[in-house]
């Protein structure tokens, strides 16, 4: 069986669902293959962009830094433009779809989160505006009772340590549960869900301003509970006097569940096809030509051609590497994993990390070395295959915990990869 | 497949099969896939009590499909509702919505018109409310015949190949005007369709009611039919989504002893006469003037399989077929969950977003491979609600 597409392509995180929107965009017609849906879904649903280079927060317009960031970095192999391209494609796409994501008018913006850090991000959705706490003189953390890791205490104790948030007057609350005799703990998801609905939003509007009466705050800050849309965001934030900041959690973070959906209901638009549940296991190739991958499936092994190939199949925690003592192998062409700087990973084990944990890690930054164009390269810096390009995670280079740039690695490279992928078909 | 017990530990607790189940979204009531599959499959490993809120899963199986580990979530549920069982005895309506098949075969001297009346009129319904079956739960209504016995007395034309189908209880009981729309288009195709004496109940309903030792002799029967046929080279196929799964990936995974012996591989249906298309053996040219707008739903247990939505594939290469996915999630049967009594509710509310879908989408019919998923959706739209294969014979069958 071998129906062909134009372009396959595997992984739904970020970086395979932005590969399948702008492949379908060029008017190829895509087929995504996944295996479980990516962790996206999961996330907060802000894109970092670039919060650190070598340790040194970035400020401003991030795009700005990436002249500081070495040749190999994923960030230099697209380059200052495409990576401007590509974050602009995704703030048009989830806009349509209800998750507008913008930057704040200096670029970078820090959000405070539920632990009480703050957060260096870019692109967020509009109730991650962050940077309204900078200029507030007082603030209302609100927690609703019975909500898991929520605790406004811990949220204002930590945020008074920030020198320039000491002067705020901070103040905590907590709305009445609106699910009571639940069998579960609540998350933030579960208020969302309820607040998306007509009675949902007046609770929530309710309690705030009854809660900002008893203690009036100029900002408030919130878990990710103000709906799943953005019209029931937008009705929460009109019906409430101050501005609202919803604070990224632990997972589920309903932000990342929002900007997913968006980013599905765009391939629903374009009519990707969207195979769910296969792993692909293997790949038939002649020479550098990639005919097919082969997934496997409850029906057997399925093989699927395609023209051309977009890999966004992840790293260690993906399912894109396999690892072994000494070695690291992409999984489905067998490519070398190799460091920041090209060299193979280290023969022992306890090479591969850092013994402090904010040190450079092998692991953090080791991936498939690509050239400009997303197209993987063997270890002698020869391109390795002609029809075939690797986005987000998957790709070496860039260690996007301490950097603070996964999301925006994954736009960007999955933007140069499917334009690569279209020009092959 | 492994025949050790699966390890709860390819699970990081990432909660992204909490975001993605639609009983979890449902009510609150359930603890959710991530705790009550591998989470609490250490407690069960060490001994512990059943949690109290493991009958809350549909087996619908959106957590397999969501976990970006391949840890079987499910499986575990489902595991764990077989050992509960084996010392706690289900009720009178689990046995009963676990064995349509024996209950079709105990009223089979019935005409269909009394078995209907019996099972379908308002005081029965009353009475199976009582033990515990919606009483506005969409039952079905049984067909006057079984197909497999209306199958064995037609004539299917002199064919070069052959293939065996299994045909699953509602095609067979309920609904066998889909079973000979699939044959005429497998008959076009050149395939003469036999159904092995032995093909019975996949199992499915019986493994979700907590009858695994009823499931497992069923797939005893099952493997050595279709051994036979692997010996004879004849392919199986079958075009319902959930019996596919449960033969070829749950078989093996909750009985790893019975697949030593065989290896389950049924074919996809759908998938089947693509490939038919492929090689030439079957015209998708449209033969007659029937035209449709149709939403197409995917079933969940057609998802799981990883073979992506042949039969939307079909209905997209018709040409006076428009066609679109709902993508809109589980419809919240489940097999024979939305017809319990304490679970109807949670099941149109599992399947709201998909009704809502359909009725928006301005379409006069919703498509479907699973004949629960075709009950629902009828009942949550009241619009009917047909097998891909039958809007394919319209198509390509000559109108007088």
């Amino acid at each position: 069986m071998s129906r062909t597409t134009d372009i396959l392509v595997v992984g739904s995180g970020m970086a395979g669902l932005m590969a399948a929107i702008v492949a379908s965009g060029q008017g190829k017609r895509v087929t995504l293959l996944s295996r479980g849906c990516g962790s996206l879904n999961i996330g907060s649903g802000c894109v970092d962009v670039l919060g650190y280079v070598n340790g040194q927060a970035v400020g401003g317009q991030p795009l700005d830094a990436l002249d500081s960031l070495p040749e190999r970095h994923p960030y230099r192999l697209v380059g200052k433009e495409g990576v401007a391209e590509a974050l602009k494609t995704l703030c048009a796409v989830s806009a349509r779809h209800g998750a507008p994501l913008k930057a704040a008018a200096s670029g970078n913006r820090r959000v405070p989160t539920i632990l009480g850090t703050l957060k260096p991000t870019c692109l967020t959705l509009p109730s991650c505006r962050g940077e309204l706490l900078e200029t507030a003189s007082s603030a209302l953390v609100v927690s609703v009772e019975g909500l898991k890791d929520s605790h406004p205490a811990l949220v204002t104790a930590q945020l008074r340590r920030y020198p320039h948030l000491a002067a705020i007057a901070w103040h905590e609350a907590h709305l009445e549960n609106p699910i009571p005799g639940a069998h579960r703990n609540l998350s933030p998801l579960d208020i969302a869900r309820y607040v998306e609905s007509p009675e949902g939003t007046a609770w929530l509007a309710a309690g705030l301003r009854k809660a900002l009466r008893a203690t009036p705050a100029d900002v408030v800050l919130l878990p990710p509970v103000c709906g799943l849309s953005n019209a029931a965001w937008e009705a929460v934030a009109a019906a409430v006097p101050v501005p609202l900041v919803e604070m990224p959690t632990l997972p589920p973070g309903v932000g990342g569940l929002r900007l997913y959906t968006a980013l599905k209901s765009e391939l629903q638009a374009r009519d990707v096809d969207v195979v769910e549940n296969a792993l692909v296991t293997e790949a038939e190739c002649d020479g550098k030509h990639c005919a097919a991958l082969v997934a496997e499936t409850a029906c057997g092994r399925r093989r699927f051609a395609a023209k051309a190939f977009v890999m966004a199949t992840g790293g260690f925690m993906g399912g894109g590497f396999l690892s072994s003592p000494g070695e690291a192998r992409e999984t489905v062409f067998g490519l070398p994993v190799l460091q920041a700087d090209g060299s193979p990973m280290p023969a022992r084990p306890e090479d591969w990390s850092d013994q402090n944990i904010f040190g450079n890690h092998a692991f953090a930054s080791a991936g498939v070395m690509v050239n400009s164009a997303m197209s993987p390269l063997r270890i002698d810096g020869a391109p390795a295959l002609n029809n075939v390009f690797f986005a987000g995670r998957s790709v070496g280079g860039y260690d996007f915990a301490s950097e603070k740039s996964g999301n925006g690695v994954a736009v960007a490279t999955a933007w140069r990869a499917a334009l690569s992928a279209c020009a092959q078909c | 497949m492994s025949t050790h017990h699966p390890t709860p530990d390819a699970c990081i607790a990432c909660t992204t099969c909490v975001v993605n189940c639609p009983v979890a979204r449902a009510t609150p009531n359930y603890l959710g896939p991530r705790l009550i599959g591998p989470a609490y499959e250490r407690f069960r490993l060490l001994g512990l009590d059943e949690e109290k809120s493991l009958h809350y899963c549909s087996n619908c199986k959106n957590c397999d499909i969501s976990c970006p580990h391949g840890v079987p979530v499910s499986t575990f549920n489902m595991m764990a509702r077989a050992d509960y069982c084996r010392t706690h005895k289900p009720t009178l309506r689990d046995w009963v919505l676990g064995h349509g098949e024996l209950l079709a075969k105990l009223l089979r001297p019935l005409p269909a018109g009394l078995k209907n009346f019996g099972m379908l009129n308002p005081l029965t319904r009353k009475v199976l409310d009582k033990i515990g079956i919606a009483a506005d739960a969409p039952l079905p209504a049984f067909a006057p015949a079984r197909f497999r016995d209306r199958l064995a007395g037609t004539y299917q034309g002199m064919q070069p190949r052959k293939i065996a189908l299994f045909p699953g209880c509602f095609i067979d009981i309920y609904d066998p005007q889909t079973g000979f729309d699939l044959v005429w288009l497998l008959n076009r195709a050149g395939y003469e369709v036999i159904i092995p004496r032995e093909f019975s109940c996949c199992g499915l309903p019986m493994i979700a009611n907590g009858f695994a030792n009823d499931a497992k002799a069923n797939a005893k029967r099952n493997l050595r039919a279709m051994q036979r046929m692997q010996e004879q080279g004849i392919p199986v196929i079958s075009s319902c989504p959930s019996c596919v799964l449960m033969l070829n990936q749950d078989v093996p995974e909750f009985f790893p002893d019975l697949a030593q012996t065989c290896t389950p591989h049924v074919l996809d249906a759908q998938a089947f006469l693509l490939d038919c298309v492929e090689r030439g053996e079957l015209s998708l040219e449209p033969q007659s003037d029937f035209a449709e707008r149709v939403v197409y739903h995917a079933p969940c247990h057609l998802r799981a399989q990883g073979g992506g939505l042949p039969g939307y594939e079909l209905l997209r290469q018709l040409p006076n077929i428009h066609v679109e996915n709902a993508d809109a999630g589980c419809c919240g049967i489940s097999g024979s969950y939305g017809f319990k009594k304490e679970k109807y509710a949670i099941g149109m509310e599992v399947g709201a977003p998909l009704f809502d879908r359909v009725r928006r989408s301005g379409a006069g019919l919703s498509s479907s491979e699973c004949g629960t998923c075709r009950l629902q959706l009828t009942h949550g739209t009241r619009k009917p609600s047909v097998h891909p294969v039958s809007l394919l014979r319209r198509t390509l069958e000559k109108t007088a």
